[in-house]
Order: structure tokens, then C-alpha cells, then sequence
């Protein structure tokens, strides 16, 4: 998509761009770059991508303007792709059983973060911003669990119905039950500060996650691919993984355990 | 010439004086400036592996332990009998200790507070009506600073005897709001009002999951009890969002946020209040004369 690649600033002049939900204002003036995040909540708008351009007149004033100093030769502007900064939890709309021996593939579509880059040679990071705030929600023990991001996900089965909208990329989780027990999916963990982004034809992707669970006592075995999601011809990388991991990961990352609320 | 002001130097001057007072002068000279040197690296190593208040502890007990041998060391230098004055300081010793009990006993409960870590230095502790973060645990005390910038300084034996909260012990902390609405509005949809409020705010965690409960039918109110979950640094920030947030919505949905009153009746629920018009007397008064 070529909201992605490198576009040129126009000094003194408001600009906009959009991703989805999420709209950047951008303007430059000397050695000054003031950038703002508007949300849309317009429902027929969220599935538009609109590329930097200018817009005529003052920019508004009841948005929230940040500054950045970046020199008099950031003049190119670049947009990266990101996974969200802390794992997500999540949990399909329906919850799903595998019985044993059994392996279930999910197409999971979460909304993406935005780094913004500036510079040709040496490239600046100015700002990352998430396209949709997802809400926290807590993995684990109540003392000892870790912070993740909430996705309600219909975990759809087939590519066909995988979402697209332009600010969401979908993961490849393939959960495999290897336990004595059938597994109740009501939520998983993905680590996705390991996954890259890939741009497909027209859907953003990562690479994919294999799961197996072992039983409610052993430890669920996590393995990040590192070649790119094989169900859509994908062109390259656009978007580094956050934290590159090499070994797989030994995590417990399936949960069928009831939170509290307490009283 | 060595007999100034009558005294005999070149007897004072002996060889064995003058090796003592080269001693002495190396105990204080080498021995302090050492010994705090031992006590900051042993404390800084110790503080690599174990908690600040440990390392504050190890270094301590070095530099007084030494201090107290090289004094010792001192003072048998300057030819006083060891035996003769830890005697006196075991009867100095009875009697400082008698009158330092209290500072003994903090001592000792320092000692305990370190050992069982009830909390450390940041945590938020609430000890009786004072809440503040901790600065700093040493041997007598545990040092706070307030929410509104106070220094307080509590001894050690009565966070031993008393009752302390750590408030940000754990991660994630549950914020409880009492919600009252009118007796006309419907219990359900107030429910479902205040659970779409915690799933629309991102820093209300969405497990463990909001809790809403009716909890009594009160003087003027049906009482819920409304429980959020957040991590233990979007505590403030969430109360203040969530009070707001329920406010506009039970203002948008028309959902009566009563205050008290008090209903009058005249016996019976069924017959009107009685009312009498004073005003045309009052005219009828003034027409009169």
C-alpha cells in the first residue's frame, strides 16, 4: 500500500494522512515538525487509507499538537507498521473446543500501531501511536500475571472471511492440543512484540504462530515463524518485529482459568 | 633541655611510647578511612544481589562492629586494661540498656521488618490514618513521604504492633465505587449502563472483569457497589475518569442520581397533604384597620 512508503513534507503546509480510524495532521515549519492524532469514529470513513497530502487553509486548533525539532533536512516522511507494544489476550467471540491430538487454525486480525519515521539517510523516530486503543486486560495471576491488550476476535477459521480493513493485520495462530484433555479455547495469549509485518496483496500479515499445549500443568510450547504466512502471496517485510526472537518460546500462553472479580 | 615545665619528657619518650602512639595514629589514620571503605563495597555488593535495605543493614554492621574494635584496639594501645573496662561496659552496658529499650526494640523490629519485607522502599503503605510512599527503612525507622509532601517518621515497633497496608503491593489494584440511583429507575439497565462504562475505558482491565452488585435498599438510594480492575499506576487517573464518566451517562440515559429527602404524610399514603392558604388571611389582616 502506498501509505507505507516515503513521502515528501511540504514545508509551512498542513497535511493529512490516513490509516483506517486513525488520521495524522502534519506540518513543518523551519526546523519544527508538529504532528496530531485525530480519531474517526465515522464508520464508512475507518476503511479508508489516504496518503499524506495538503490541505488547504489553517490546521485545526482543538487537536492535540506535539513538536518535534528535526532539523531543516527531514523533508521525507515514512509511516511504519507495528504490532501492538504489549502481547494481546485473545478471546473468540465463541468459544472453541479441540479435542485431543487435534489442531485448529485461527486467522486473528488485530489493529496495528504507526511509527512515524522522518529523514532520508538517517531516519528519525518521532511517535508511535496505536490505530485503535484496545483495552487492558490482565493474563495471569492476579499477583504474578502480566499486563496484555484485549482482542474480542471472532478467530475466524477461514481466509476468505479474514477482515481487511487497512489499519489491521491478521496473525496465523495454529493451536495444537497434544494433552490427554480436550482443550477449551476461551482465550490465548500471542507475544506479538516477536512477529514482523508483512504487506500482502491487499491485507497486512504477520508470520505464524504455532502453539501446542501440553495440559494445564505443563507449559505450552510457542513457536514464531520466521518465514512469511504462506496463505496469500506477501511482497516483504514492511514492518520489523518489535522484539526479534530466534528460539522458540516456552510460555503459558493458553488459559481456560476463570479471573475473579471478587466482592 | 627536655624538662620543660617540669616534666620529665625523656622519660615519656620511650621506645615503647613512641611505637604505641605509631600505632595509634595507623588505627585512626588506616583504620577508619579502611574500615569505611570495606563497609561501602561489602554494601554495594550486597545491594547487587539483595534489596537496598539489606545492603544498608550489612554496611552498617561492618562499619559499627569496626569501629567498636578499633576503639578497642585504641584504647589497649594507650595502655588500658581490657579486662578492667569491659567490665565497666558491661555495667555501662545494663544501664545504657535500660534506658534505651525503646530504641532497642526498634532496633530489633528493623531487624524483622527487613527480614519478613512487608514492603520496600516505593511502595505505598497505609499505617493508621497516615498514607504515604516509603523513603527509606533503616534500624529505629521507616521514613515516608506524604501525598501532600510531609516527611513522616515512624519508629519500627509500631509497624511491628500495628496493622500496615501496602497498597501497591500486587500489580493490578480493584477500584470500588458506590453508586446510588433512584428507587423509580431499573436495576438492569442500571447495570448495563455502569458495565458498558467499564468496557469502553481502556485502562479498566477488561479481566478481571468489572463486578456490579446491589448491594442494599437504602434510606434514599438503591445502593450498587461498582468494581473496576486497573493496574496500580491507572488507579487515580481511572477513579477520576470512571466518577466522571458516570455521571454524564446516567445524566444522558436519565438515570436519577438521588440526594436525601424526606417524604411527608399525613397518615394516610391515599389523601392529599392539607394545604392552607395564609396569604388571603395575611391580606385581610392588613385590609382591616
Amino acid at each position: 500500500m502506498d501509505v507505507w512508503k516515503s513521502q515528501k513534507i511540504v514545508s509551512d503546509q498542513c497535511m493529512q494522512g490516513q490509516i483506517g480510524p486513525l488520521r495524522l495532521w502534519l506540518k513543518q515549519a523551519g526546523d519544527e515538525l508538529r504532528i496530531a492524532v485525530e480519531r474517526i469514529e465515522d464508520t464508512e470513513s475507518i476503511l479508508e487509507t489516504k496518503v499524506f497530502e495538503l490541505i488547504k487553509g489553517t490546521e485545526p486548533e482543538d487537536l492535540d499538537w506535539g513538536r518535534w525539532v528535526v532539523g531543516t533536512n527531514a523533508d521525507i516522511i515514512k509511516l511504519i507498521p507495528l504490532t501492538p507494544d504489549r502481547p494481546l489476550v485473545v478471546r473468540p467471540e465463541v468459544p472453541l473446543k479441540i479435542p485431543t491430538n487435534h489442531e485448529a487454525l485461527f486467522f486473528v486480525s488485530f489493529p496495528i500501531w504507526v511509527r512515524i519515521v522522518v529523514g532520508k539517510s538517517k531516519q528519525l523516530n518521532l511517535y508511535e501511536v496505536p490505530s485503535v486503543v484496545l483495552s487492558n486486560i490482565w493474563f495471569g495471576d492476579p499477583m504474578s500475571g502480566e499486563l496484555c491488550y484485549s482482542l474480542l476476535s471472532r478467530a475466524r477459521r477461514k481466509i476468505n472471511n479474514a477482515e481487511s480493513p487497512p489499519h489491521r493485520v491478521i496473525c496465523p495462530v495454529r493451536i495444537r492440543n497434544s494433552s490427554t484433555k480436550q482443550l477449551d479455547v476461551e482465550r490465548f495469549c500471542v507475544h506479538v512484540e516477536h512477529l514482523k509485518i508483512y504487506d500482502g496483496s491487499d491485507k497486512l500479515w504477520t508470520n505464524e504462530i504455532n502453539i501446542t499445549f501440553k495440559g494445564e500443568i505443563e507449559v505450552s510450547q510457542v513457536h514464531y515463524a520466521q518465514s512469511p504466512p504462506t496463505f496469500e502471496p506477501v511482497q516483504n517485510v514492511i514492518g520489523e518485529a518489535r522484539i526479534p526472537l530466534k528460539k522458540p518460546l516456552l510460555k503459558k500462553s493458553l488459559s481456560d482459568f476463570k479471573l475473579f472479580s471478587g466482592s | 633541655m627536655l624538662a620543660i615545665t617540669g616534666i620529665n619528657w625523656t622519660n615519656l619518650l620511650t621506645k615503647g611510647t613512641i611505637t604505641a602512639v605509631i600505632r595509634i595514629a595507623a588505627l585512626v589514620v588506616i583504620g577508619f578511612p579502611l574500615l569505611t571503605f570495606v563497609s561501602a563495597i561489602t554494601g554495594r555488593a550486597v545491594k547487587k544481589r539483595f534489596t537496598p535495605q539489606a545492603s544498608m543493614l550489612v554496611r552498617k554492621g561492618i562499619f559499627y562492629t569496626g569501629s567498636v574494635l578499633l576503639l578497642v584496639s585504641i584504647l589497649y594501645q594507650m595502655g588500658f586494661k581490657l579486662t578492667a573496662l569491659l567490665g565497666a561496659a558491661g555495667i555501662a552496658g545494663i544501664a545504657i540498656g535500660f534506658a534505651s529499650q525503646t530504641s532497642v526494640s526498634n532496633i530489633i523490629s528493623g531487624l524483622f521488618l527487613i527480614s519478613e519485607k512487608p514492603f520496600t522502599v516505593g511502595d505505598i503503605v497505609k499505617v493508621g490514618d497516615t498514607k504515604g510512599t516509603i523513603l527509606s527503612i533503616d534500624l529505629l525507622s521507616v521514613k515516608l513521604r506524604t501525598f501532600d509532601n510531609q516527611f513522616i517518621r515512624i519508629p519500627n515497633e509500631s509497624l511491628i504492633k500495628n496493622q500496615v497496608t501496602n497498597i501497591t503491593r500486587f500489580p493490578i489494584r480493584r477500584l470500588d465505587i458506590n453508586v446510588g440511583v433512584a428507587y423509580k429507575e431499573n436495576v438492569g439497565k442500571v447495570r448495563e449502563v455502569l458495565l458498558d462504562i467499564a468496557s469502553k475505558e481502556p485502562l479498566c482491565l477488561d479481566e478481571p472483569e468489572p463486578l456490579v452488585r446491589f448491594l442494599n435498599f437504602g434510606d434514599s438510594a438503591l445502593e450498587f457497589l461498582f468494581a473496576v480492575w486497573c493496574v496500580k499506576e491507572d488507579y487515580l487517573k481511572l477513579n477520576t475518569k470512571m466518577m466522571q464518566q458516570i455521571k454524564e451517562r446516567f445524566d444522558a440515559e436519565n438515570i436519577e442520581i438521588p440526594f436525601p429527602h424526606q417524604s411527608l404524610y399525613t397518615g394516610s399514603v391515599t389523601k392529599p397533604f392539607p394545604i392552607r392558604i395564609v396569604k388571603e388571611q395575611h391580606e385581610d389582616k392588613t385590609k382591616s384597620p
